[in-house]
Order: C-alpha cells, then sequence, then structure tokens
C-alpha cells in the first residue's frame, strides 16, 4: 500500500492515470464503434490496430513502410517549419528590442501587433502561397508571422518586467545603453522570451502542416490530404495524426528542455540560512 | 513657457503620439497599397493583390453569398467557444475540488493546445460521420467540436489558476468563517477567476477564429469563410478571395474589441 | 551668457575648490524638490534641505514615511534632480560625481542578478567600469570575504537567504572602492535577528574601510546605534527639522541598547519630529 501512496504522490501519477483512462475510453469508443460500423478503422480504431501498422514491415508503395514513408515526411515538415520558426524568433526578438529602446518603435508597432494577433493569418495561408507562388517560401513566411507575434509580445513583456531599481543601478554605474541591454535587459528576458517561443513552436509546426495541403509534394500535410482521399491505407492516416500531434507536442517540451539547460540558475533551489 | 505648461504639454504629447504614429503608419501603408506601389514591392499584379477599394466594392457586390457563409462560420465560432470555454471552467472546477485527481486531467487538457489544428480537424470529422444524414449540418458538428477542444485547453489552464491562485490567507480566512465548499466557491474562487477567464478569452478568441476557418478546409461541406477563402483562391479567383480574407479579417478585429469591451465591464466591477 | 549667470557660477566653482581643501563630502544648500502628482497637483516632497556631511562620518536620515529622505537619497546620487538649490560631492556635481564612480548605492531589496552567481554579482559594476579580469576576481573575493560570505561564491541568489543577499548587495556597492555609501533602508526588509547581526557587520566594514555612509531609515533605533548623526526630516512638507549628534562610544555593540544613555538619545529624537 505504501508503494502506491508515495506512487500517487508523484507529480506525473495523475497526469499517467488521466492517459490511461484516456486510453480506456478509447478503446471502449473503438470496441464500440467496431461492432456497429461498417469501416470502423476510419473512425476509431483500435490502438492495437494502430501499433499494428506502425511495427509492421509491409511495403505501401512499393519501397517503404508505412512508418518509414510518415517519417520522411514527417522529417520534411519539420524541417522546413524551424526555417520559419528561425526567422520568426529572429525578427521577433529584435524588433522587441527596437520596441524597448525607441519609444517611437514601440508606439507606432504596438497596436499592429495586436492587429496581427486579431487576425486569422492561418486562414490566408492560400493568399500567401497565390502570392509567392512558392510553396517553401509560403511555408517560412507562414510560419515566420506566427512566431514572430508570440515572441515579441512575450521578449517584450520581459523587458518591460525589469524592475525600476535595476535601471538605477546601471544609472548609478554609469552603464552605457548597450551594457544596460547586454548585461540587464536581455538576460532578464529570457524567461519570457522561452514563454514565447512555447507558444510559437507548435504553432509553426501547424503552418508547415496546413501549407503543405495546399500543394502536393513531401510533407506530412501532403501525406494528410492523400490520406483522407483515401489512397492509402486508414492506419497511415492515424499514423499521422498521432505523430503530427507528438511533433505538436514535442516541440512545446523542447523549448522547455531548452530553457532548462540554458538557465541553471532556476534549477537550484534550496536556500541557505544565515 | 512656465514649467507648469511645459509639463502639461509633455503628457499631453505622449498620449496623443501613442495613437498619431501608428494610424500615421497605416494611413501610409494604405497610400502604398492603393497606389499600386506595394505591387512593384512584391512583385504582383493587380490581379492578386487588389487595391483596397476594389475589396470594399467586391465585398458589397456579393453581400449576400458573403453573409451565408459569415453565418455558417460565426455559428462555429460562438458555439464553440461557449461550449468549450465552458467545459474548461467545468474542468478547472474539477481540479480545484478534487485537486488530487484533477490535475492530471487538466495536464492533459492543456496538451491539445500543442496538437495542430490540422490533425483534429479531420480526426472529428470522421468521428460525426453519422451525427445527422445532411452534410451541413454533420460538418457544423465537427468544427464546433475543434473549436470546443481548443478553447477547452486554453481556458481550463487559465480558470484553474484564478480559482487556485488566491490571496494568501484569503483562504484561511474562509475557514475561520466555517463556510463550505460551495459558499468558498461562489464567494471566493468565482470572483477571483474573472480576470483569468478574460486572459484565457484573449488567446481563445484569435485561435478560434484560426481554428474555425482552417477546420473549415478539412469539412465535408464546402461551406464558410475559410474555406470560400481557399476555393477561390485555388481557382485564380483572387479578388473575391481577398474579399473573404477582408471578412476573416474583420470578424477577428471585432470580436477582439468585443471582447475587450466585455473585459473592461465586468473586471471595472471586481476591481476593489 | 548673460553676466549675473556667469558670476553665479563663479561663486559656484570657488565654493567647490574651497569644498575640496575642507571636511567635507557633500554639501546641500537649500534642497527642493516639488513634482506634479498625476491629477496636476504640486507636491513638495522637500523643502529647504541644507546640510554639510563630513568625510567619514556615518550620517542617517530618519523620518517617517513621506518626509523625503529616500528622495533626497536619490538626489544625491543623481537619480533624481532637484528643483531648486545647489548640491556638491567631493567638489563635484552629483552628476560628475556618479560618472567618476564616487558612491557606491545599495536598495532596500538587494536587486541581485538572479542569472549571476553572488561573485558574478559583485563582479558587474567592474565589468562594467571595463577593470580588467583579474583585478575583478580579485577585489570580488576580497568583498566576499568583508561580508563574510566566501563560501558561497559560486552560490546563485535564489540559493541565499534574505539578510546573506543584502550582504551581497553591500559587498557589490563596495566592490566599486567608492568614497560614499548610499543606503536605502537596506534592512527593512529583514527580521530583527537578521538585522542586528548586520548592523554589527555595517559597523564592523565601515570601521575598517571608512567610508562616508548615509543612511536612510524609519527606525529609530536603528539609526541612534549606526550613526554618529542624525537628520531628522518631518513630511507635510518633507523638511529637515533637527540635526543630532550622537555621542555614543565606538565601538557599539549590541549591550549598548541597554544603557540608559541610548534610550535617551533615543527619546531625544522623538521628541524631535514634527507634525506627526
Amino acid at each position: 500500500m505504501s508503494v502506491l501512496k508515495r506512487l500517487s504522490k508523484s507529480k506525473y501519477f495523475n497526469t499517467v492515470l488521466w492517459i490511461v483512462i484516456l486510453i480506456i475510453v478509447w478503446e471502449i469508443g473503438a470496441t464500440v464503434v467496431a461492432a456497429t460500423k461498417r469501416s470502423p478503422e476510419n473512425i476509431l480504431p483500435h490502438l492495437s490496430g494502430i501499433i499494428e501498422s506502425v511495427v509492421s514491415k509491409d511495403t505501401i508503395n512499393g519501397s517503404q513502410t508505412a512508418v518509414q514513408m510518415v517519417l520522411e515526411n514527417a522529417k520534411a515538415t519539420i524541417s522546413r517549419a524551424l526555417v520559419g520558426f528561425g526567422i520568426g524568433t529572429a525578427l521577433g526578438f529584435v524588433l522587441a528590442l527596437f520596441m524597448s529602446r525607441f519609444k517611437t518603435v514601440e508606439k507606432i508597432a504596438f497596436p499592429y501587433l495586436m492587429i496581427i494577433q486579431m487576425i486569422p493569418i492561418l486562414g490566408m495561408a492560400p493568399l500567401i502561397f497565390a502570392i509567392t507562388q512558392d510553396i517553401s517560401k509560403s511555408r517560412i513566411i507562414i510560419a515566420a508571422i506566427l512566431t514572430f507575434y508570440p515572441v515579441a509580445t512575450n521578449t517584450l513583456a520581459g523587458f518591460k518586467a525589469v524592475e525600476k531599481e535595476k535601471h538605477e543601478l546601471m544609472i548609478s554605474y554609469a552603464a552605457s545603453k548597450f551594457q544596460l541591454y547586454t548585461k540587464t535587459m536581455i538576460p532578464s528576458c529570457i524567461p519570457y522570451f522561452f514563454t514565447g517561443l512555447k507558444i510559437s513552436a507548435p504553432m509553426a509546426i501547424t503552418a508547415s502542416i496546413l501549407v503543405d495541403t495546399l500543394q502536393g509534394g513531401i510533407g506530412l500535410g501532403c501525406l494528410l490530404s492523400q490520406a483522407l482521399k483515401g489512397a492509402m491505407s486508414r492506419y497511415v492516416f492515424w499514423q499521422i495524426v498521432f505523430l503530427s500531434a507528438f511533433i505538436g507536442i514535442f516541440s512545446f517540451l523542447l523549448m522547455g528542455i531548452i530553457e532548462y539547460v540554458l538557465c541553471p540558475y532556476k534549477r537550484k533551489g534550496n536556500k541557505q540560512e544565515e | 513657457m512656465s514649467e507648469k505648461a511645459l509639463k502639461r504639454k509633455k503628457i499631453d504629447f505622449n498620449s496623443v503620439s501613442s495613437v498619431l504614429y501608428p494610424v500615421l503608419f497605416g494611413i501610409l501603408i494604405f497610400i502604398l497599397w492603393e497606389c499600386g506601389v506595394l505591387n512593384t514591392v512584391l512583385k504582383t499584379d493587380t490581379n492578386i493583390l487588389p487595391a483596397p477599394t476594389r475589396i470594399a466594392g467586391i465585398m458589397s457586390e456579393n453581400s449576400s453569398k458573403i453573409s451565408e457563409n459569415l453565418s455558417a462560420t460565426m455559428t462555429v465560432i460562438i458555439w464553440g467557444l461557449i461550449a468549450g470555454s465552458f467545459l474548461g471552467y467545468m474542468a478547472a472546477v474539477f481540479a480545484t475540488r478534487f485537486p488530487n485527481f484533477g490535475k492530471g486531467a487538466l495536464t492533459v487538457l492543456s496538451v491539445f493546445n500543442a496538437i495542430p489544428i490540422v490533425a483534429l480537424a479531420p480526426v472529428f470529422n470522421n468521428w460525426t460521420k453519422d451525427v445527422s444524414s445532411e452534410a451541413s449540418v454533420r460538418s457544423t458538428v465537427a468544427k464546433i467540436l475543434v473549436v470546443t477542444v481548443v478553447c477547452a485547453a486554453s481556458m481550463s489552464i487559465n480558470a484553474y489558476r484564478g480559482l487556485t491562485e488566491l490571496k494568501p490567507f484569503s483562504l484561511d480566512l474562509m475557514k475561520s468563517y466555517a463556510a463550505d465548499n460551495m459558499t468558498v466557491f461562489k464567494k471566493l474562487r468565482f470572483h477571483n477567476s474573472i480576470p483569468y477567464i478574460f486572459t484565457a478569452l484573449k488567446v481563445s478568441v484569435p485561435s478560434s477564429v484560426i481554428t474555425a476557418l482552417v477546420s473549415e478546409y478539412f469539412a465535408e461541406y464546402r461551406m464558410g469563410i475559410g474555406r470560400q477563402i481557399r476555393d477561390n483562391i485555388s481557382i485564380a479567383q483572387y479578388s473575391a478571395g481577398w474579399a473573404y480574407i477582408a471578412v476573416a479579417c474583420l470578424i477577428g478585429i471585432l470580436m477582439y474589441i468585443i471582447l475587450i469591451i466585455f473585459e473592461g465591464i465586468f473586471t471595472k466591477r471586481h476591481r476593489k | 551668457m548673460p553676466l549675473s549667470v556667469f558670476l553665479l557660477k563663479l561663486k559656484g566653482m570657488m565654493k567647490m575648490a574651497d569644498m575640496q581643501n575642507s571636511n567635507v563630502e557633500i554639501m546641500l544648500k537649500d534642497i527642493g524638490m516639488v513634482y506634479k502628482t498625476n491629477d496636476g497637483r504640486d507636491v513638495t516632497a522637500l523643502t529647504g534641505v541644507s546640510l554639510d556631511i563630513q568625510k567619514g562620518e556615518f550620517i542617517s536620515l530618519l523620518g517617517p514615511s513621506g518626509c523625503g529622505k529616500t528622495t533626497l537619497l536619490r538626489i544625491i546620487a543623481d537619480l533624481l534632480q532637484p528643483t531648486s538649490g545647489e548640491i556638491s560631492i567631493a567638489g563635484e556635481s552629483p552628476r560628475d560625481a556618479r560618472l567618476s564612480k564616487k558612491y557606491g548605492i545599495v536598495f532596500q531589496s538587494p536587486v541581485l542578478y538572479d542569472w549571476r552567481t553572488v561573485k558574478k554579482n559583485i563582479m558587474l559594476p567592474l565589468e562594467i567600469m571595463h577593470i580588467p579580469k583579474a583585478e575583478r576576481e580579485d577585489r570580488a573575493m576580497k568583498m566576499l570575504d568583508i561580508v563574510g560570505l566566501t563560501e558561497f561564491a559560486n552560490h546563485y541568489p535564489n540559493q541565499l537567504s534574505g539578510g546573506m543577499q543584502q550582504r551581497v548587495g553591500i559587498a557589490r556597492a563596495l566592490a566599486i572602492q567608492p568614497q560614499i555609501l548610499l543606503m536605502d533602508e537596506p534592512f527593512s526588509a529583514l527580521d530583527e535577528f537578521t538585522k542586528e547581526k548586520l548592523h554589527e557587520d555595517l559597523l564592523r566594514i565601515w570601521a575598517k574601510t571608512n567610508k562616508t555612509i548615509i543612511f536612510v531609515t524609519h527606525n529609530i533605533q536603528e539609526a541612534v546605534f549606526l550613526s554618529s548623526r542624525i537628520c531628522v526630516l518631518s513630511p507635510h512638507p518633507g523638511r529637515l527639522s533637527a540635526v543630532i549628534d550622537v555621542d555614543l562610544p565606538r565601538p557599539r555593540t549590541m549591550d549598548i541598547k541597554d544603557t540608559p544613555e541610548f534610550t535617551a538619545y533615543v527619546a531625544k529624537v522623538r521628541n524631535s519630529f514634527e507634525g506627526i
């Protein structure tokens, strides 16, 4: 009993419990569906079926197994999302820097940043494709815009959160503006910067997949469109769905891991006494 | 000029310029767009990137078709927002009432924030295949479900924080009054959570607009602003596409403004 | 430049030259500070403050909230500009004094950088002053030694208690080897026991380094225990209502708090407040 009790106190027990509950509900649903529907794999396949298709060695299109094909497409999607993500992050950070340093820039840019948040950029994906006529460029542009906003606003919040006394300390040292930024403002905003990254990483992935659906080629989105049209086994569809979800979640966690590595001061917590 | 008058002038300049600069900048862009300078810069023709006045013209021409699609999209957005926010809030209440049990539920829900919409939309589409014999109803339900999930994810985390991050000792005060859980909820937790509800909505309102538009791409029934954007552009009817894009932007902006207004009304009452 | 202004400048320069020969470190003449609130009213934070602060003395600015003591300290630190009056620090204007690093400042909260270790926090001003690495390290270790935190050199601030963090703040202020130490209620956020220990530490540091210390506080006992002179400030409007010499023998330890002389000084200071 004590082992179980200790386990139940752990942070992860809760989450694991609910995942287990989810799996059970899923399986029950799958059984119900299998009994009543013609093609149950469309709607709610047994998880075992999905796992089976993942490990199966049967080739789908003559040269690759299902898993290999999905992974290859996933690689393409991720690498392109990465480029857009990188550009958006850099631009967002630089803009936040300029907005912090120059009040005029902040006044001009702030309402437009708000507008970017309000309008559905993702919904404009077809348009950007039409303008650029280049699927790779549109992917990068959209991922960059979607990344840019959370990074810029959160980083700016980070700059603004530096308390007055830190500024006064810098003034008392007669520090230059450059020193103020490099020694104080930029290191201060790192936690906020990562909050922005955590929001925008999954969005960059989403953007990449979505743009894929606009045109054929390689990429999870393209594979998804094909799967939806019934061009391949239903289980491939589910593999794609789960993999996309997994990539989105993983990109979020990855940002957290990078932050953990880069910020050793956040880990240590035990306070000394006098 | 006396020192007092100088100081007063300085304050006014600050707030005036905060409004003036962006408006001037916006007017500049508008002029550049209208005159075709933007077209030259982006190397597009007026077909693909029509002037704003032309877009406005097309919008008024096709107003009936636009409003039909608009109501379809808005139905999805509004119902999804209501259902998702309610669900998310309930999940947060559940997690507050049963902290040991419920926190995991929240973590699982919040994960949906990170799942690409493009993965969720087709799944829900399939799930609702038998909801009704009419394609339009099926698709609408599917889209609403996707928006619901996304809103619930955002609301649950924020509402949980609002219900549990109370000022120090306020819970102790309630305990000293021997208040039961329901009273604590009604008198303390609920009020505390209201600003957090709006924080969640500030994220989920724009998010549900996007989600609704994107899920229309995957829907069976070709109705909705998002679908129209995509279909029109893919058959090179750029001006119609732009009209729908303009509508989409307006939806986003207006809903957000409405949200801000509501926030002002409701949080003023609860602000001490 | 009109003649009157020229003559005034000349007079100021002569006075400054005069100061450099005397023992006066900081000279305040008729300092006034008036600022506008949001609804346009005028608030007089300080009026007519005149004071000469001697080299190497420990002087307290004591008063309740709203008496302008922090404002006065900030004026000396060149973080605020007075609306009237003259001030010179070691013969220079506050701005020049700040630029030539004549003072170090300690705030009420330690204001340490979470992402730097204790040692690196102390080295921060030295980096800004472009002091070479070897000397930076050397000075930081010396400062850590003075405040008694050598074993914690590589800890992060969030691993230290409030009192220890404040000691790091003091070490950092001392690292630039200033002539003057400005302290704005540095111990008010700490508990009594930690406070008493830090009082003794501060007096020890002062005796060893001979700096001029200007100490802002609202605690009468603290002011009497630490200072050689107390400037009592009263609010509405903020003004200097009394300057009291504290002639208690040094070195001072906790026991002095039980003596009748100490109690008499506390009473004297308390009675010199006006308008409370």
